[in-house]
This record gives C-alpha cells, sequence and structure tokens, in this order.
C-alpha cells in the first residue's frame, strides 16, 4: 500500500503545483490587468478613504477638493465640486460605484500621491506625516469657461478655447451640462439613481460635446479644404478665378451642389473664402479628388487627438480614402464640410490654432501643472507638438483670408470683430439631416501675433433656428471669449 | 522518554510560532481600523494561547509519541484563516473563536474516547450506517434546511450544521475497514486487458455504492464539490487499497460518466462550467463572485494590500468559500504560498504517518483522512482561482464554517492517534507484538 500512498502524496503535490502556477499567473503575470479592469472598482474604493488633493482653474478657482466627513458611511473623505455642472465634463467625478472619470481619473495618481515626481519630491516629509497628495492646475480658465457658458446661455452647443502655442485648453464647455456631485455621493443609490437618470435622459447632459460628439463642420471647413488646396499648389490666393455660378454641377449624378440663399459668386480663392463661396470650394474639392483625404489627415482628422482625459476626445472622420473615383459628389460635398466630414468642436478649434501656429497643431491639455500640497510645483505638462498640416506660408495665406471673413465689409464673420484686436475666422453654416442648421465660428486673434484660438458650435440654430448662420448665432459668442481671453 | 518530551517541547514551540503569527496578524487588522491596539487583544490571546495549550497538553497526556508539526501547522491555518475573517465580518469573528474552541474540544474527546485505532475497525457497519444517516438527513422534511442554494443543513433549535462534515469522517472508517478486508480479493484475479489488470465485476460493489453517494449528493443536494470529493476519495482509497491502477481508471470513467449526465440534466451544473469557462460576459451576475476572486487575487499582486487595507469584503462569501482569494488581496502571493505551503505540509504529514503505520487499516484510514483535506483544498482553491469550475467546500481550517472545523480538528485527532501508535509499534519490546498483530 505505501506504494500507493506515496503516489497519491505526489498526485496532491502535482496538485498544488498547478495551484501555485495559477496564482502566479493571477498575482504577477495578469495581476495588473486584473487591478485595473473598469469592472474592479477596489483603486476607487481604497481612493476614497485617502485625502485626495484639489483640482484648481489656472485663475486660481478651486473646482474639486476633499473634505473629510464623518456621515455614517465607510469614507473619511467626501470629494466636493462647487461648480458642478460649469467644469464637470472636464473634471469629471471620483465615484467608487461608476468608477472615475474625465480628470479626476487621468489625474488620479498624482491628486492621491502615487505619482512618481510627487512621491520623490514628498520622501523627506515621509516622516513627517504630511500631507502627501498632488494639486492638479488646471490650464482652463474660470473666467475664460464662465464666458462661454454665459455666451451659449440656453443654447446647445460647444465652446472650446486653444492657446495656439501650447496647445493648452483655455475652455471647453458644452451645453447642456451633467452635475457631478451626486455622482461622487457616498451612497450608491443617490449615484446610480442619478447616473440613470443622465443615461436616459434625450439631451444626454452626460455627453461631452465639445471633444466627444461630432457635427458637420460646414464652411469652417473651407479653412481645411483651403490650406490642402493651397499646400499642393492647385490654387493660390488669386489665381485661378472661379467661375461665377449659383450652382456647381456634380459628376456621377443629377445633383447640384448650390451657393447659400441661392446667391452667385466666384473669383478667386481669397474672394470666394470670404464670402463662402461653395461652388468655389466644391470645385476644389472635386480637383484635390484622393489627395484630400490625406490632406485631412495632416490636420488630425481621421485621428484621435491625444488628450488627457477619460473617455478621451473622439476622432473627427472625412471620406474613405481612394473612394474619389467610386464617389465623386462626396468629395465636393467634403470641400465644403458637408458629406462624409464630421468633426469635434475641439478638433476645429485645433485646426483653427494650428493656422494661427504657423501650420503646426499642439497636443491638446487641460491640465497644466501638478503641484505638492504646499504649493510647489512638482512637474509642468509639457507641451508637444501633434501634426503639422502646411507650411508656415501656407499657414500665413489662410490666416490672411480668415481676416478678411471678419474685417472687410462683405465678410460672414463679422459679428466676431473686437475694437482694437484684428480677428481672423470661419463661419459655417451646416446641413444637419431634417432640421435646422448648426452655426459654427473657427476664428483665433490677435491675427498679428496669435495667441488664443477658439470653435464655437450652436445646434440647430440655437435660439433662432433655421434663420440661424454661423455669422449671426456663433461669432458673437467667439468675440466674447475671445475678449475676455485677451482681457479686454 | 527523552524522545517524547523533546517532541513535545518542539510542538509547543512552532505552536506558539503559529499564535505568534495569528496576534500579529490580528493586531495588523485591528491598527488599519483604528490606529490604537483594541483593548481585548489581551484577552484574545490569553485565548488564543489557552486553546492551544489545551490541545498540545492533551497529546502530551494522551497520544505523547505523536508528530510533533501537525498540530503546530494547524494552528497556522486556522490562525491565518481567523485573522482574515476577523478582518471581514466581526460578528463571524466572534462565532469562529467559538468554533474553534469547539473543534479543539472535539480534538481532546476524539483523543480521548479512540484509544485505539483498532477499536474504530470493529465497529464498520455502525460508522456506515451513521454515515449514511448523515448524508440523508439534510433531504429530510422538517429538520433539513436549504442555505445559498445547496441541501447541505440541518437545523435543531438554533443550531445549523452539515452532517455531510462528519459523513466524510464516517464513511471513511467503514471503507478503511471494508477494503482492508477485502483487498486480497479484490486486487486478485480478473481479467487483464493490455497492460490493466481489471478487476472481477463483482468486486466493483463498493465503488459503484460510493458512486451513487456521489450522484445522490449531487442530485439532491446540488452540492457538486462534496460528490467531487467523496467520489476522489473512494476512488483513491480503493486505489490505496489494491494498488490497481485499474480502478482509478474505472473511477474516473465512472466520475465522467456522471457528471456528463448532470451537465446534460441539471442547470446549476451547467452554470457552473460556463461561468468557469468565461466568467467576464456574465461578470455583473453569475460570475460575479468568481471575477470578484479574480480581482482581489490581481489587486492583491506578490506582496498583497496589507492586512485590513484591501476590499476583500467585495467578494460574496468571503468568510467561506473564497477565504482565500480575501488572503490573495491583502496578503499577496507570499500568503497564498504560506497558505498552500501549509495544507501541503499538512498532507505531507498525513501520509507520512499512513506509510508508517504498521496495520493496514491504520494505513488506509490515515490515507483517506489526509486524502480529504487534500482534495478538499485542491477543490476549493482550484475553484476560486479558475482552474476548475466553482464549487463551494471549505478550506480546512482556514475556512469559516462550524461543522468543517470540528470535523477537521477531528481528523486532527485521528491522525495523531495513529502517528502515536505507530511510534508505539516501532519502541523496541513492544514492536514484536505490534508486529505479530498484524502479520499474526
Amino acid at each position: 500500500m505505501d506504494r500507493a500512498i506515496r503516489r497519491v502524496g505526489v498526485a496532491v503535490i502535482v496538485l498544488v503545483l498547478v495551484l501555485v502556477a495559477q496564482l502566479t499567473y493571477l498575482q504577477v503575470i495578469d495581476a495588473d490587468h486584473l487591478a485595473n479592469d473598469p469592472r474592479n472598482t477596489r483603486g476607487a474604493l481604497r481612493d476614497a478613504n485617502r485625502p485626495r488633493g484639489p483640482i484648481v482653474t489656472a485663475d486660481g478657482v478651486v473646482v474639486a477638493s476633499s473634505a473629510e466627513v464623518n456621515d455614517g458611511t465607510d469614507f473619511k473623505y467626501q470629494r466636493q465640486y462647487p461648480n458642478g455642472p460649469l467644469f464637470s465634463q472636464v473634471v469629471g467625478y471620483q465615484s467608487f460605484v461608476i468608477g472615475n472619470s474625465g480628470l479626476e481619473k487621468t489625474y488620479n495618481d498624482a491628486l492621491v500621491g502615487r505619482d512618481t515626481a510627487l512621491q520623490l519630491k514628498n520622501l523627506p516629509d515621509l516622516v513627517s506625516g504630511k500631507d502627501g497628495t498632488g494639486t492638479v492646475v488646471l490650464s482652463l480658465r474660470d473666467d475664460l469657461q464662465r464666458a462661454a457658458a454665459e455666451g451659449l446661455g440656453f443654447q446647445r452647443g460647444s465652446v472650446v478655447a486653444l492657446d495656439v502655442r501650447t496647445g493648452a485648453v483655455l475652455a471647453m464647455y458644452s451645453n447642456p451640462a451633467y452635475d457631478n456631485q451626486p455622482l461622487a455621493d457616498h451612497d450608491t443609490k443617490t449615484v446610480q439613481d442619478y447616473f440613470r437618470g443622465l443615461v436616459a435622459n434625450p439631451d444626454k447632459p452626460d455627453l461631452p460635446r465639445a471633444y466627444r460628439e461630432f457635427y458637420p463642420p460646414g464652411s469652417t471647413f473651407k479653412t481645411v479644404t483651403a490650406s490642402v488646396a493651397l499646400e499642393l499648389g492647385i490654387a493660390t490666393p488669386d489665381a485661378p478665378s472661379y467661375p461665377v455660378l449659383r450652382e456647381l454641377d456634380l459628376p456621377q449624378t443629377d445633383n447640384t451642389l448650390q451657393n447659400f440663399g441661392g446667391k452667385s459668386c466666384g473669383g478667386t480663392l481669397a474672394q470666394s473664402f470670404t464670402v463662402s463661396c461653395n461652388t468655389t470650394f466644391g470645385q476644389l474639392g472635386l480637383d484635390l479628388g484622393d489627395m484630400f483625404v490625406p490632406g485631412m489627415n495632416r490636420f488630425g482628422i481621421g485621428a484621435v487627438p491625444p488628450i488627457d482625459l477619460s473617455p478621451g476626445a473622439v476622432a473627427s472622420i472625412g471620406p474613405r480614402p481612394g473612394s474619389f473615383t467610386d464617389n465623386q459628389p462626396l468629395f465636393a460635398f467634403a470641400g465644403i464640410g458637408q458629406g462624409d466630414v464630421a468633426t469635434t468642436p475641439l478638433q476645429m478649434a485645433m485646426v483653427a490654432a494650428g493656422i494661427a501656429n504657423g501650420g503646426v497643431l499642439m497636443k491638446p491639455h487641460v491640465a497644466s501643472e501638478i503641484r505638492d500640497a504646499s504649493g510647489d510645483l512638482v512637474r509642468r505638462i509639457a507641451p508637444g507638438e501633434w501634426r503639422t498640416a502646411m507650411s508656415p506660408g501656407t499657414a500665413q495665406a489662410v490666416a490672411a483670408m480668415m481676416v478678411t471673413v471678419v474685417e472687410s465689409p462683405n465678410g460672414t464673420g463679422t459679428a466676431a470683430r473686437i475694437p482694437g484686436v484684428t480677428v481672423a475666422g470661419k463661419t459655417g453654416t451646416a446641413q444637419a439631416d431634417g432640421g435646422d442648421p448648426h452655426a459654427w465660428f473657427i476664428g483665433f486673434a490677435p491675427a498679428e501675433a496669435p495667441q488664443i484660438a477658439v470653435a464655437v458650435l450652436v445646434e440647430r440654430g440655437g435660439s433662432i433656428g433655421s434663420e440661424a448662420t454661423g455669422g449671426r448665432v456663433a461669432a458673437p459668442i467667439a468675440a466674447r471669449v475671445l475678449r475676455k481671453a485677451l482681457g479686454l | 522518554m527523552n524522545a517524547t518530551s523533546r517532541r513535545r517541547n518542539v510542538e509547543l514551540r512552532l505552536g506558539l510560532v503559529a499564535v505568534a503569527i495569528t496576534t500579529f496578524g490580528y493586531v495588523l487588522v485591528q491598527l488599519a481600523e483604528k490606529p490604537k491596539l483594541p483593548a481585548d487583544l489581551w484577552l484574545f490571546l490569553a485565548g488564543m494561547i489557552i486553546l492551544y495549550v489545551v490541545a498540545h497538553y492533551a497529546i502530551r497526556r494522551l497520544a505523547p509519541l505523536a508528530d510533533p508539526v501537525l498540530l503546530p501547522i494547524v494552528a497556522f491555518l486556522n490562525g491565518i484563516g481567523f485573522v482574515t475573517i476577523s478582518r471581514l465580518d466581526r460578528d463571524l469573528a466572534r462565532s469562529q473563536a467559538g468554533w474553534t474552541a469547539a473543534g479543539v474540544a472535539m480534538f481532546v474527546v476524539t483523543l480521548i474516547v479512540v484509544r485505539r485505532v483498532r477499536t474504530l475497525e470493529r465497529y464498520r457497519y455502525t460508522f456506515l450506517f451513521l454515515g449514511l444517516i448523515a448524508v440523508v438527513l439534510p433531504l429530510l422534511p422538517g429538520i433539513g434546511k436549504t442555505i445559498n442554494g445547496a441541501r447541505l443543513w440541518v437545523g435543531i433549535g438554533p443550531i445549523n450544521f452539515q452532517p455531510g462534515e462528519a459523513a466524510k469522517v464516517l464513511l471513511v472508517i467503514f471503507f478503511a475497514a471494508y477494503l482492508v478486508d477485502k483487498r486480497e480479493l479484490l486486487s486478485s484475479g480478473g481479467r487483464r486487458l493490455g497492460r490493466l489488470l481489471l478487476p472481477d465485476p463483482k468486486h466493483l460493489g463498493p465503488l459503484l455504492l460510493a458512486w451513487a453517494v456521489s450522484i445522490v449528493i449531487m442530485v439532491r443536494q446540488k452540492d457538486l464539490g462534496s460528490a467531487l470529493l467523496f467520489f476522489a476519495l473512494f476512488s483513491s482509497m480503493l486505489y490505496v487499497a489494491t494498488e490497481r491502477a485499474a480502478y482509478l481508471l474505472f473511477g474516473l470513467v465512472l466520475f465522467l460518466g456522471g457528471a456528463m449526465i448532470s451537465y446534460r440534466l441539471f442547470d446549476h451544473v451547467q452554470t457552473r462550467v460556463s461561468t468557469w469557462i468565461d466568467p467576464w460576459s456574465v461578470a455583473q451576475d453569475k460570475g460575479f463572485q468568481i471575477v470578484q476572486s479574480m480581482f482581489a487575487f490581481g489587486t492583491g499582486g506578490f506582496t498583497g494590500t496589507g492586512l485590513g487595507l484591501g476590499n476583500p469584503q467585495q467578494i460574496p462569501n468571503a468568510a467561506t468559500d473564497f477565504v482565500f482569494s480575501a488572503i490573495g488581496e491583502e496578503l499577496g502571493l507570499i500568503g497564498t504560498v504560506a497558505v498552500l505551503a501549509g495544507i501541503l505540509l499538512l498532507v505531507g504529514c498525513g501520509y507520512r504517518i499512513a506509510v508508517q503505520a504498521t496495520r493496514p487499516f491504520s494505513k488506509l484510514f490515515a490515507a483517506g483522512l489526509t486524502t480529504i483535506i487534500g482534495i478538499q483544498s485542491f477543490v476549493i482553491i482550484g475553484g476560486v482561482t479558475r482552474v476548475i469550475p466553482l464549487t463551494g467546500v471549505t478550506l480546512p481550517f482556514v475556512s469559516y464554517g462550524g461543522s468543517s472545523l470540528v470535523a477537521n480538528f477531528g481528523i486532527a485527532a485521528l491522525l495523531l492517534r495513529i502517528s502515536d501508535d505507530n511510534a508505539r509499534a516501532a519502541m523496541p519490546g513492544r514492536a514484536s507484538a505490534a508486529a505479530s498483530a498484524v502479520h499474526g
């Protein structure tokens, strides 16, 4: 019997070794993956019992902070969002029920003090037991965010303002917005009820439209069409002269591409740009053909902008590469920002910023600095180049045409003028299936030495509906934000 | 008697190490919650030491030559389990402390009552009868109870217990005695099929009986884990008794057949298998437990979050079926491997006692008892780590559970009794008497 007993013993040893192997897999090899699974709320639970640093705007307004509470739950700290909806789409929320979101997620380590640079800096304080949390300083400014929200008023839409040289987001707001406070509640039911309400709301207040929703950009996209055409040498601002037309005959179809309001227009690229002449830009779309899509890609269309938010920005889209032969009319429509083109307000702000920045698009970011609990700088979020869309010469030519849109008497964007400052811009009135058009304005100022770029989108014409144009509805909001940004 | 006292002193010292580990863990759990030592710490420590010293003293008096390592390992496993339970649920910890005391009482009583293992062999059919009653008891209307979907419980007044835990031990006694009687018959004769010597079909009766018992448990009580445990236990005992691999093979075929039939017939078996294969798609409902268990292991990583610093309460039934996952979260791979090492040492101890035994009954009995602990540990740890489909059985000495704890302390006492017998038989002067009893 002894031999059999020993064999059974060996069998048990083998089984235990199988268990050790599986445990090694679960606890070492696959451990990070399991620990960071979004359905694993342990990380959020653990952080809910730790002090957590505040989130502060560039102009010093606290938009998130933690307070010690004794509310009968197991949690020692309550996250507070004094500005609620104004910053919720950037700040996100700290929730142990549905997980963290937004900046609370991407800078979680810095906020709780787990950030490597922060830990190194706090090393000497380890013994004294000082607060090791980090403060996240936003690049967003409270005054600009308010200007954006007030500019939109009750209208649904988005405003994005960027620092053209660094890619820092100075304002990013969309209406409607949700309140992040209930989502950070300690009561599971409160969180779930509010969250279900948000998801069920047809107005989608939980959707950060500025970077996670795309719309046809309409004529604001003519900045891209013009840039690509100039860069490829298909046209210059002054030549050739495009025929004056009421409508453009399209190949492969009986449909035509019409000018806004049934007017006739044409002439040089510069003249067509100022009055936003559809027939000229439709023709340019056809002329560019299969070169158009790679040109858009150089502006980042088709790629996910690398912003420091979670969930991050969505990619804007254009026509399928190489589809020109099969579907030429779509390229004419793409030339005027319709058809298969759909962009986020963030993407269009980046287009304006890229033109203002000599053709280079910077990586967008909403945080600018991490500071320690005593306010000392730990690290700066360094600006980085994302894409080069065109040469500085081309950028300057497009910028000059954008100035005429605002500054010349027959331009479509005169409502964006600011006394004493030259503003460059482009309006857009985008047809969207079944309903009033979306009103757009993108631009930057001052035109001579650009600092701020802005994109404004007002859904479905805002308060004036079918009568709306980008020039009437969106341009004044852009002017308001630019004026505030320039301290005027 | 010099050797005796040396053995017992080793046992005492090792046991105090186990008590120290437990106390240290308990203090850490308390400190994680409040930054000062618990007021009842000394009471706790005194209770732990008293329980250990009682068990130790019982061995000193009643089985002085027994193996000195087994009891300290039991204390270590029980201690680490208690620390984990106290971290999860204060009330359960209090009750577990009570059950541990009951377990130690069972341990002492077993050592007192069972002075000779031989005596058990004589009452084999009584134990068979008691064992079968224990198996079917939960099915009886009035006293049988269903808790967490399995009909394993008997409730009399305020006390609920699982007679299945006792049935395991009772049936092992019967099987060891029966197989020792019949092993000549079972290991001889039969037909040859290639290299395998097939036993005569008429001797397969006991195996078929075991199979039937397993199926009854599986079907009527919805207790897959116990069914698997019973069947593996009896197959391996048959193998040990006869040294014929054909029985293992035959047992495996029977088991797979039974498993397949029950998979076809019963929803709960299908659910267990499908959540084992893919828990992620049902992570929010049926797969919730196993997914949370894997999150616990992953979050724990190599070193664990530290006692009291993780969130093992996220796993449902963390104190019973999933106690090992809770250990994995807070003590990491280091902790889980330490527990596995403890189990391996315990099982190694048991099989060594079986090998050293001179009487066939003692050998088979010790091997059977050890196999219970080994297989039960594998079934539950394999279940919570997704090596095999999850079936709810307790982790011996570690999980919360009164019946299980009391039964396992009984097993430990029986193993030590056999170990003491072995040492006596090996002593000069007595050896000849014992040997003649075996071979006579």
